[in-house]
């Protein structure tokens, strides 16, 4: 890694106070992301962690705090204006679009940020990076099976060509091999992309394995951040926040 | 055997007058998964346009594509201010919104046309075609009206398979979440499918409105049985819009023609029922469930 202290982060998330109504759901969060890395974001069931992609994403209204995605503040902004401004969401549930073909969701992944040549060159470059999708690029989305699926809306969130990209659980409900594909795919696109990765994931030894930085949410507060493998080597915090 | 062709003949060009309102039911289903209750009152809005300018001009072409204009404008209106409140809220919201809507626009054309039968002239004659002394039961009208709605049921095929713009609207119909976050402006998108439903209505009402005379309630059963013939052909695929208006116009013909005509919408509501039973979700639609 380059010296830290020139790099502005590409995403940060200053003290973020976000909810549905009632009480705050993420209660001062605070995130730092240097360009080219994947921070695992963790955490029990309703500490946050879905609120959190979805704050940064414009789904939900920080009430308070700043979004800031190279060092511009996008809190408090459209969905659509935050994913054209280069912030690629990938929900949990996937999002596929069964309705369509493998195709179509992926051309639909270019229609709003790239022009008719930047989107012919995206989708070449989907189907070369991933040839399954190639083989089965007129199959209607639904025949996908679930880990096909969790590929197919990755490959749909690069076709934007993204600077920020946010992963929530993308192991859900996958096999342990397809987990491990799709974890070594995130590695990949970090590596070869430098795209810098938010991972949200119940399967915190999953993510650990192939993140640079971690944090872990209790309740609404960052409880824990530090780099991946100094996380994953303190037991107490494993098995008192993280299942293992 | 003469009564059986002119009756399915006939069955067909009426059927064609369901499949276009069923068309503009579909496009808003598909682009929006909002039911427009209000479609045969925007239908009927934009022919009294047409009267308008047809009575001041006495160009009918003029007023034809004046109407067809005015529904595109009509729609995006209403999408705008009206409906757009309704998305992303429970489906019964824009059920209720629809319906007002339609007692709105009836209301609103009672006051600024009155409410007497006015006479609405054709693009073409009416009178039966014959071969000889054979009457065919149809007329040159009625080809018009067929050949229009085809075109109509084609062009909006290609558009949702073809092109960017289909495919816009096909992904905002079937999560809007999700199409926000790939970028897409969905406001944009819903306004558009409300101009292109006013756009199909707006066809169907000045091709029909020969037949039923104009006046402020014209189209209410007309759009009835067009939204019957939009859900036998499954409310997300136009060509079922096409199959499913001219099935429903052609059983109605025969069934009236042979077992009188007082019942007509309740052999509409055999049908539904029938076709129902078999394929629940309509006879073309590739969807599962539906909440409306």
């Amino acid at each position: 890694m380059t010296d830290t202290a020139t790099q502005v982060a590409a995403l940060a998330v200053e003290d973020i106070v976000a909810g549905y109504g009632g009480g705050p759901v993420l209660d001062g969060v605070s995130i730092s992301a240097r360009p080219g890395t994947i921070t695992a974001v963790l955490g029990a069931n309703g500490a946050g962690k879905t609120t959190l992609l979805r704050a940064i994403s414009g789904f939900v209204r920080p009430r308070r705090g700043r979004v800031l995605v190279g060092g511009t503040d996008l809190a408090r902004r459209h969905p659509e204006d935050i994913a054209r401004a280069g912030v690629a969401h990938v929900p949990e549930g996937q999002g596929v679009i069964t309705e369509l073909t493998v195709e179509e969701n992926l051309r639909v992944g270019a229609l709003a940020t790239r022009d008719r040549a930047g989107r012919a060159a995206a989708l070449a470059d989907a189907y070369a990076r991933f040839p399954m999708l190639a083989e089965r690029r007129r199959r209607a989305a639904a025949t996908l099976s679930g880990g096909e699926r969790q590929i197919l809306v990755i490959a749909r969130a690069l076709m934007a060509a993204p600077r920020v990209l946010l992963l929530d659980e993308p192991s859900l409900g996958l096999a342990p091999r397809m987990v491990a594909q799709v974890m070594d795919l995130v590695r990949q696109l970090r590596d070869e992309s430098g795209l810098t990765v938010l991972l949200v994931e119940q399967n915190a030894r999953s993510a650990l394995g192939i993140a640079d930085t971690g944090l872990v949410l209790n309740l609404g507060k960052v409880v824990a951040q530090d780099a991946a493998a100094s996380l994953a080597g303190d037991v107490g915090l494993r098995r008192h926040y993280l299942g293992f | 055997m003469q009564e059986f062709i002119e009756f399915g003949l006939g069955g067909i060009g009426i059927g064609m007058i369901y499949a276009a309102i069923a068309l503009s039911l579909v496009l808003i289903w598909r682009g929006t998964r909002v039911l427009n209750y209000s479609q045969g009152g925007m239908a009927m809005f934009t022919t009294y346009v047409a009267w308008l300018v047809i009575s001041h001009t006495g160009n009918y072409w003029l007023g034809f594509v004046l109407a067809l204009a005015s529904g595109l404008v009509l729609g995006a209106i209403l999408e705008r201010t009206v409906v757009r409140p309704t998305v992303g809220k429970s489906p019964l919201n824009s059920v209720i919104v629809t319906i007002g809507l339609l007692i709105f626009l009836e209301g609103l054309a009672g006051i600024i046309y009155g409410g007497q039968y006015r006479s609405f002239p054709a693009a073409y004659s009416i009178h039966g075609l014959r071969i000889g002394s054979f009457s065919l039961g149809i007329s040159p009208n009625d080809l018009f009206t067929a050949a229009a709605v085809l075109a109509a049921a084609l062009a909006l095929a290609l558009v949702f398979r073809y092109t960017t713009v289909g495919l816009r609207l096909r992904a905002t119909a079937f999560d809007s979440g999700v199409a926000r976050l790939l970028g897409i402006r969905i406001g944009r998108v819903l306004t558009l499918g409300w101009a292109l439903a006013g756009l199909f209505g707006a066809l169907a009402g000045v091709l029909v409105t020969p037949s039923t005379f104009l006046y402020p309630n014209s189209m209410d059963s007309i759009f009835v049985l067009g939204f019957t013939a939009a859900v036998i052909g499954g409310l997300d695929s136009p060509v079922g819009a096409v199959v499913g208006g001219v099935l429903l116009g052609v059983v109605l013909s025969y069934a009236g023609g042979y077992l009188g005509n007082d019942l007509v919408l309740v052999y509409g509501l055999v049908v539904l029922a029938l076709v129902l039973m078999v394929r629940p979700s309509g006879l073309f639609s590739s969807a599962t469930a539906r909440r409306v």
